[in-house]
């Protein structure tokens, strides 16, 4: 589904991605770990259009998207959320999933009740039904988190890249959040790429690992074997307990 | 027969197997009709009281009129340019001069008619806006305030430069009128107050019905946030562009009204940040994104700076612009705010979608 081909960008003297090369295949949950400043965002921004590459390719379900504009690129299928939530603070949550749907490709025939019946659906979804007509500035982060996620999956992605869920979330709400992004995976067909720094959820839930160091990707394998390898502990796993 | 029926806070009217329901409670007015009618009322109410009451002919309430009306033209394509780009340009009135400066020359040199003219304007104002549109997504913040602050000036300097074209500040004489005198003067500005008023009435249904649309609601996102705009696969750039262009051409119209109001064009009065000010207050005080707001903010802001010009004196720009801070200071939501509920759900707006065929 996702070949990214010898992707690399440089910020000035910083080569923040440097040759990275990967395939992500269809239905899969591939988790994106590393150090910070490891490049895993500016991986995401790459991916989903928000930065264009110095090198490399990015091949999308067979189709070259390297040089395609981000909305291009979410016409495709491909969604994001945002290392910090990015939500329309003075909206309400409903408003919030309403105006992605209408906003959307696929929003364009619809009526606005039809949209709102579907922007009910996901916000229920992630059990954020009470809340909808809460001002998406006043939810807690946890709340804003699923927001965040409910609107990108009410844009009917085929690719999902979920850039740290988990950020600032206790144990518990760390919990329900993996459990809901694996039962959104197979219940909508999807596909995901998921940036995490709690590694024991993510170890849990993806299938396969990709670790970066100093943006270049230094393991790809099965979690229980990607933080068994010698350069990632010396990199990163051996910081925290696993 | 029509059956009024009251009821607690709001009256019902049956009439032709029809409901009509009315909401008593000023704050909970939806329906513009009413507004509309005061609206279009009050110029010919204002004349005939004037004239037939106290006998004395009120060119100068006219003139404020039209002011105002003025101001609503510029504050409303404004507003939805701020909307549709996310940017706050502070050279709107830059638009204005060029249709003003079209309307005038092709109405002198060419002996155009003001109905071939308002196209041109219309047109060069929109070209002149999509050829520099692209600074609406390379530039933002402090830097799009300069660029856009800095067209006025320039312009401004041009007018002087090459006066033999534009004459200065004496601008372009013998610009064909909108129609022919009537022979009395009052009531010839009485009929310049209602094609003013019928100018911002057309713009504000445009930008209304544009508000309500999909795009109105695209415009709203990207106001908000472009990434997430972008993440919505909202082409941002063409819709900045749309904005940028077509608003400035309407502001442009402005000029153009103004050139056969007057019979004449003069750049630098237009281009004066007095001007500029005025719209800027205007937009602000009607309240975020508010465009009925600048109806009553427009009216305010022309009364007070024509009250100020007789009561004042030399200070009256200074007193105008105290008075119109304190405005600002207090009213933090604008004049609209003071009629919108508290209420979460009053931040919806209403959209209205309609399915492709």
């Amino acid at each position: 589904m996702l070949k990214i081909s010898n992707l690399t960008k440089r910020f000035g003297g910083i080569i923040a991605v440097n040759d990275v090369s990967f395939k992500i295949e269809k239905g899969e949950i591939v988790g994106l770990i590393g150090p910070n400043g490891a490049g895993k965002t500016t991986l995401i921004n790459l991916i989903s259009g928000f930065y264009s590459p110095d090198n490399g390719k990015i091949e999308f379900n067979g189709q070259d998207i390297t040089k395609k504009r981000m909305n291009e690129r979410a016409k495709l299928g491909i969604a994001r959320t945002f290392q910090n939530p990015r939500v329309i603070s003075n909206m309400t949550a409903h408003m919030n999933v309403l105006y992605a749907i209408l906003g959307s490709e696929y929003g364009k025939g619809m009526t606005m009740t039809e949209a709102g019946a579907e922007a009910i659906y996901y916000l229920d979804l992630f059990g954020l039904l009470k809340k909808r007509d809460v001002l998406a500035g006043d939810l807690a982060i946890y709340e804003l988190r699923l927001l965040e996620l409910a609107r990108a999956l009410a844009l009917k992605p085929k690719l999902l890249l979920i850039d740290e869920a988990m950020a600032g979330l206790n144990p518990v709400e760390a919990e329900a959040v993996s459990k809901l992004i694996n039962r959104i995976r197979s219940e909508f067909d999807l596909t995901i790429m998921w940036i995490e720094h709690v590694l024991k959820v993510l170890m849990r839930s993806a299938e396969r690992v990709l670790v970066m160091h100093y943006g270049r990707l230094i393991a790809d394998g099965k979690p229980e074997d990607v933080v068994r390898r010698p350069e990632v502990v010396e990199a990163y796993i051996g910081e925290e307990e696993v | 027969m029509a059956k009024i029926e009251p009821r607690r806070g709001r009256i019902i009217i049956h009439l032709l197997g029809r409901k009509y329901e009315w909401t008593v409670e000023p704050r909970y007015w939806r329906n513009p009709i009413f507004g509309l009618i005061i609206w279009l009322a009050l110029p010919l109410l204002l004349y005939l009281t004037a004239t037939t009451v106290f006998h004395y002919q009120p060119i100068a309430l006219m003139s404020t009129l039209i002011f105002a009306n003025l101001l609503i033209m510029m504050a409303v394509p404004f507003n939805l340019q701020t909307i549709g780009t996310g940017r706050l340009s502070f050279g709107p009135h830059f638009f204005l001069a060029v249709g003003g400066y079209t309307a005038a020359l092709l109405s002198r040199d060419l002996g155009l008619s003001p109905a071939l003219t308002l196209p041109a304007a219309f047109f060069v104002g929109a070209l002149i806006a999509l050829a520099i549109s692209p600074i609406t997504i390379i530039s933002r913040g402090v830097y799009y305030v300069l660029i856009t602050l800095l067209l006025p000036f320039i312009l401004g300097e041009i007018t002087y430069w090459r006066s033999d074209i534009f004459g200065a500040e004496t601008g372009i004489p013998n610009v064909e009128l909108l129609f022919p005198t009537t022979g009395n003067v009052t009531l010839d500005v009485v009929i310049f107050v209602y094609v003013s008023l019928a100018i911002a009435l057309i713009f504000l249904f445009f930008v209304d019905r544009t508000l309500r649309s999909r795009y109105g609601l695209m415009m709203g996102v990207i106001n908000e946030d472009e990434d997430v705009a972008l993440s919505y696969g909202i082409n941002v750039r063409q819709i900045k562009i749309i904005t940028f262009t077509l608003t400035s051409g309407a502001m442009a119209v402005c000029g153009w009204f103004l050139a056969h109001y007057q019979g004449s064009f003069s750049g630098p009065v237009w281009l004066m940040p007095s001007f500029l000010i005025m719209v800027l207050l205007t937009a602000t005080l009607a309240g975020k994104g508010a465009i009925y707001g600048v109806v009553v903010s427009a009216y305010i802001v022309a009364t007070l700076r024509e009250v100020t010009r007789v009561s004042f004196g030399e200070l009256s720009v200074v007193i105008l612009f105290l008075i119109l801070l304190a405005l600002l200071y207090t009213l933090r939501e604008g004049f609209w705010g003071l009629y919108r509920k508290r209420r979460y759900r009053e931040y919806e707006p209403s959209i209205r979608v309609r399915r492709k065929s």
